[in-house]
Formats: structure tokens, C-alpha cells, sequence
């Protein structure tokens, strides 16, 4: 199959850094063992196990979950290659999953396509907790249905030592349903993050955000549309940036609201921080608004560590890697605070830190 | 413990310290006063390795080794220790997180055992107690919405949780009401006088030194000592201000 990618011509790719994608897209996985032994969080739910995209049967525990075709549509240029074998996630009324769902994404080197949906019927409630690492590309589609009052926590982390992680995220939340969705880069693989989120319904809940660390060459990029759709939604975007040495983060994130949708209540915060002169930090907040009686916050800033801080600090004892590593931490907190479930909270800051833990 | 010779720093290229000598023993409290731009926070700030302070001749020798070589962090794990006039608001990071990260680098570098969690605060609620600090405040981000002076309690707090040879206290009185100004003096005598440590309190006021009785006092003045004395200096130039001190000062440098 050939790959026809977007070019940095299209406006919602100019920050888009898809180079590696087609030799990846041409390579074979380099297969073999793989240990997944501390990547379980144990939290007691079903859990699926991919490696290179396909299931490992003997080391998953599958439970409500069906694998297999998943018949979802879309545009998206990169989610639209992702057609393949995928998981599914379908709870009935007032259903709930025992723990949450824990999902470990290897790959060992080429390109691997995972569609998956996420159909919760009303007031049930799920939480998905999603791993990537390995090497190689990893494509993922996942399309979220929500009815009225079903709630989701959506936590991703990418970790994958090299290659590329794109997500594609297609969300609908009908009247009262909630999606909180948290992503943390704190690998070496490369990233785009994006999602296309619409409250249909009043009252819906919307939060989409996340911590991108990123150093060396490394190219983070998240594009989040939410749609309001519907009166007295509510939608917060709050992403952190951290980019080291040639690093590049981009964040765009976009709050449309609909003429109808009126009582909006949206909430944008993208904040870069610059650990070197020489990376780069991109920061696109974007508001399109019909309605008149909406309110609609953003702010976007980027900086340095403070210097007054840092010398703060170094005053009390603290050598000048381990204070920037607190500084840095503190920046990102924030966006992991999010996150519903202490044990997979803690686990996400545990893998914040172990990235902070290599700055020098 | 103290030894400065001849001390001479800049900011950006503009000198500052013109020749400062000054020595310090275990078990002395000094204060220097002067007036403003004399210097003051320059020497608190250069003796503890502040990027931009740049020393452009003389020596200081702490506890026998240079402590201009060392980096900031080291001279803190050695033995010394500044007390802000602005302490620094840092979000995100907790008093009791930055402080036992602080102690156990200090003990690190110094070749001794880390405290756990639970030793750390038990060292901490003593001073924080001692302080008139709730405990509360140790747990809430590093001196972000203290009031002044809950900020120069913290301080003082950190003082005795890190337990320094050496204190540099920079206008600690400034922003004190009557009651901090005596838990805060308290909190230095009970802290520092003792056989084996130091203190020099920079300031600009003589109040402080109610609480806290000198041994020395000097007048800093364009960058150098012009004058020392025993307590009673400090006294006279509450009485009659510094214009006099320092005139005579300009008179004998001029002849």
C-alpha cells in the first residue's frame, strides 16, 4: 500500500514532522521477546496486550473487551490507515469495567495501524489507560461515543524509545457525558496527537490535554478541536511544553462554538517552557465563536525557568540539574493532576520524572 | 571560619565591592550596616556564588577552603547559608518537598545517610514549631501567598532545618511586624549562637539587633568596611544616622 501523507502546506500539518513515516511505513518489525513486566499497572481491569498491532491472546484478559474488525469511518488522513483488526470497548447502561482498562502498544520497528471504539451507553463508565514503547510507528484511531451521562478518563503515555506515536482521537459526548483525556510524551519517539472532540448534547463535559517533554531532535505535536455543539457545555484545554537542546513541541488547540451552543464555558492554557535557546516551542490557541452569551478563556505563554528560582535553590543546597528537574516537574503537574486514578497518576509523574531524571 | 580579603565584585562590569576584608570566628555575631547601594546584598549574594556577581580580585576562605571555587550548591553543603531579603515564590513545588530535597543533597555532597520521609518531617514540625510556623504552611508551595513576614519565617525555618556554620542574613528584619521581628530574633539566637557557628546579619536598621546582640558591627560604605565597632556603633548610628560615618570616610580616602 502506498502512503499518501499530509504535507506542511495543509494548515492543520505545518507543524507536522512526518518524514520518518514512510521508510518506517516500508520496514518489517524486528519482532522478538518483549518484557512488559513494569509497564502493568495491576490495576485490577481487563487489560489488552499489542505487539507490532496485533494482540497477544496469551498475555491479555480480554473480559467484556471484543477484538476484531472495528467498522468506523474517517477523513483523517493518518486515522483513515488504521482500518485494520482493533479492540472495542462497548458498555450497556450503567455498566462499568472492574478497574481500568490497561492497554500496552509494543513495537519493534516498522509501522503498526490499531483502530479501536469506545461506545459507552448512558451513565455507564470506563477508565482506558493506554502504554506506548518500543520502536517504530504506532497509528492509532480511536473514535469515543458517549451517550447522556457516560464517563470516560482517557489517560495515554508515550514512551517509545525512537520512531513515531500518531493518535487520532474522534469523540461525541451527548447530553451530561464526560471525557477527560490526558496525554504525557516522555519518550524519545516522535508524536502527533490529534483529536476532534463534539459535545452534541447540553451540559456535556469535555477536558483534552497533556504534558509533551521533549529533547534532542524530538518533534511533539498535539491538534485538538473541540466542538460545542450544544448549550451549557463545558471544555478545558490545558497542555504543557517542555522542549530541551533542537527539540520542537507544537500545540494547537482550537474551541469552536456553535451558534446554538450558548452558556459555553471554555477553557484554553498552553504553556511552553524552554530548557535551551535553541528549541522550539509552538503555540496556536484558537477561538471561533457564534454564540453570544458564551465564555471563553485562553492564555499562551512561553518561558524559561526563572533564573531567581533556580539561583533559590542552588542556595539550598540543590545542584543546578536537580533544580531545574524540581522547576521543570512543577511546570508539568498541572496537566497530570487531571488524571482520575492515583495509581495511574503517580505512574504517569513516575514516568515525567524518570525523563526529568536524564536532564543535565 | 570567615576569612575576606580585600574583596572586590561587579555587576554587570559596574564594581561594587571595592576591597572588602573582614574576618569571622566561631561562636561571633556580626552585623554589617551601612546605607543604601553600599553593598550590602552584593556581598551576601557574591559570598553565596549568585550568576552575575562576578569577583574581580581578593579571597574568602570558609572553614579553610576557598568557597569562591565552589559552585552555589556546595558552599550551601558546606556550611553556609543566605537568608533572602525577597524570598523566592516557586509554584508547584511544596516547602516540605524542596526542603528535604534541599537537606538530602546537602547530606549527599557531605558523604552522609539521606532522611526518609518520615525522619524529615519530624525535623521540620520542630522547626516549624519553634517558629511559630504551621505546619500547614511547610506543605503548601515554597512562599507562594505568605504574607512578608510568614516569608521570612520560612527562612528562618529552612535555617534550622539545614543547620548551617555559617548564616548570611540579608535585611531578614525588613517586613516584620513587633512580633515576628522577636519569634525571627529568637529563632537566630536559638538556631545560631552557638560555640561552633556564625552569623552575619546585614541590615540596614538597628531593631533587629535588639533581638539578636551583636558581637561586631561594621559600616559598609562604597564597597568597603569604613568603620568597626562593638554594639554600641550600631546605637550611635541609629542616633546619628550614617551621613557622618561615611563623610569622615570620603574625607580620609580624599587626604
Amino acid at each position: 500500500m502506498s502512503l499518501a501523507l499530509p504535507t506542511a502546506r495543509d494548515e492543520a500539518w505545518r507543524w507536522a514532522d512526518l518524514a520518518a513515516l514512510p521508510e518506517l511505513h516500508a520496514a518489517q518489525p524486528a519482532g522478538g521477546a518483549v518484557d512488559t513486566g513494569v509497564l502493568w499497572l495491576n490495576l485490577g481491569g481487563p487489560r489488552l496486550l499489542f505487539v507490532d498491532g496485533r494482540l497477544d491472546v496469551v498475555m491479555s484478559d480480554l473480559r467484556t473487551l471484543e477484538t476484531g474488525a472495528v467498522a468506523v469511518e474517517t477523513a483523517h488522513p493518518l486515522g483513515r490507515l488504521a482500518a485494520g483488526e482493533g479492540w472495542i470497548l462497548r458498555l450497556a447502561a450503567d455498566q462499568a469495567t472492574g478497574g481500568p482498562v490497561e492497554i500496552v502498544h509494543v513495537a519493534t520497528g516498522g509501522a503498526n495501524h490499531v483502530p479501536a471504539l469506545i461506545d459507552l451507553a448512558e451513565d455507564a463508565q470506563a477508565s482506558v489507560v493506554e502504554t506506548f514503547v518500543g520502536d517504530g510507528w504506532a497509528n492509532r484511531l480511536t473514535t469515543i461515543r458517549l451517550a447522556r451521562s457516560a464517563r470516560l478518563m482517557r489517560s495515554v503515555r508515550l514512551l517509545g524509545t525512537s520512531g513515531f506515536a500518531s493518535l487520532r482521537d474522534e469523540a461525541t459526548l451527548a447530553e451530561g457525558a464526560s471525557l477527560i483525556a490526558t496525554v504525557l510524551g516522555a519518550g524519545g519517539a516522535g508524536s502527533r496527537v490529534d483529536a476532534a472532540v463534539t459535545l452534541e448534547g447540553a451540559g456535556a463535559f469535555a477536558e483534552y490535554g497533556g504534558a509533551l517533554l521533549a529533547r534532542a531532535e524530538q518533534r511533539h505535536e498535539a491538534a485538538v478541536v473541540v466542538r460545542h455543539a450544544a448549550a451549557q457545555g463545558t471544555s478545558r484545554q490545558l497542555w504543557r511544553a517542555v522542549a530541551d537542546d533542537r527539540a520542537t513541541v507544537s500545540l494547537a488547540a482550537r474551541v469552536e462554538v456553535a451558534r446554538d451552543a450558548q452558556k459555553t464555558d471554555g477553557e484554553q492554557s498552553l504553556r511552553g517552557l524552554l530548557l535551551r535557546r535553541t528549541a522550539t516551542v509552538n503555540l496556536k490557541p484558537e477561538l471561533e465563536i457564534f454564540a453570544d452569551d458564551v465564555k471563553c478563556a485562553h492564555g499562551a505563554t512561553v518561558g524559561e525557568l526563572d533564573k531567581r528560582a533556580l539561583f533559590y535553590l542552588a542556595s539550598r543546597g540543590l545542584p543546578d540539574a536537580q533544580a531545574r528537574a524540581l522547576l521543570t516537574r512543577a511546570f508539568v503537574a498541572d496537566a497530570l493532576a487531571r488524571i482520575g486514578e492515583e495509581a495511574v497518576r503517580e505512574a504517569f509523574a513516575a514516568d515525567a520524572d524518570a525523563w526529568l531524571g536524564d536532564m543535565s | 571560619m570567615l576569612q575576606i580579603n580585600n574583596l572586590h565584585a561587579e555587576i554587570d562590569g559596574k564594581p561594587i565591592l571595592k576591597g572588602l576584608s573582614l574576618a569571622i570566628n566561631a561562636g561571633e555575631i556580626h552585623a554589617i550596616m551601612g546605607p543604601n547601594g553600599a553593598g550590602k546584598s552584593t556581598l551576601g549574594y557574591t559570598l553565596s556564588g549568585r550568576p552575575g556577581y562576578e569577583v574581580t580580585g581578593g579571597s574568602v576562605t570558609f572553614l579553610g577552603e576557598d568557597l569562591l571555587e565552589k559552585a552555589p550548591h556546595e558552599r550551601a553543603a558546606a556550611g553556609l547559608f543566605l537568608g533572602f531579603q525577597y524570598p523566592v515564590e516557586i509554584p508547584g513545588v511544596s516547602n516540605v518537598q524542596f526542603l528535604r530535597t534541599a537537606l538530602n543533597a546537602q547530606r549527599r555532597i557531605r558523604g552522609e545517610a539521606e532522611l526518609s520521609g518520615g525522619e524529615f518531617l519530624k525535623v521540620a514540625r520542630a522547626q516549624a514549631d519553634a517558629l511559630g510556623l504551621n505546619m500547614d504552611m511547610l506543605k503548601r508551595p515554597v512562599n507562594v501567598g505568605f504574607s512578608g513576614g510568614e516569608k521570612k519565617r520560612n527562612e528562618m525555618v529552612q535555617m534550622g532545618i539545614l543547620d548551617p556554620r555559617l548564616a548570611l542574613l540579608d535585611e531578614t528584619d525588613s517586613g516584620l511586624d513587633i512580633d515576628a521581628l522577636r519569634t525571627v530574633g529568637q529563632g537566630i539566637n536559638t538556631i545560631m549562637r552557638k560555640p561552633d557557628k556564625a552569623v552575619l546579619l546585614i541590615t540596614h536598621y538597628q531593631r533587629l539587633l535588639d533581638y539578636v546582640q551583636p558581637d561586631f558591627v561594621h559600616v559598609l560604605a562604597d564597597g568597603r568596611i569604613v568603620r568597626s565597632g562593638g554594639p554600641e556603633l550600631a546605637l550611635e548610628l541609629e542616633r546619628e544616622g550614617y551621613a557622618g560615618t561615611v563623610a569622615d570616610d570620603v574625607a580620609e580616602r580624599a587626604a
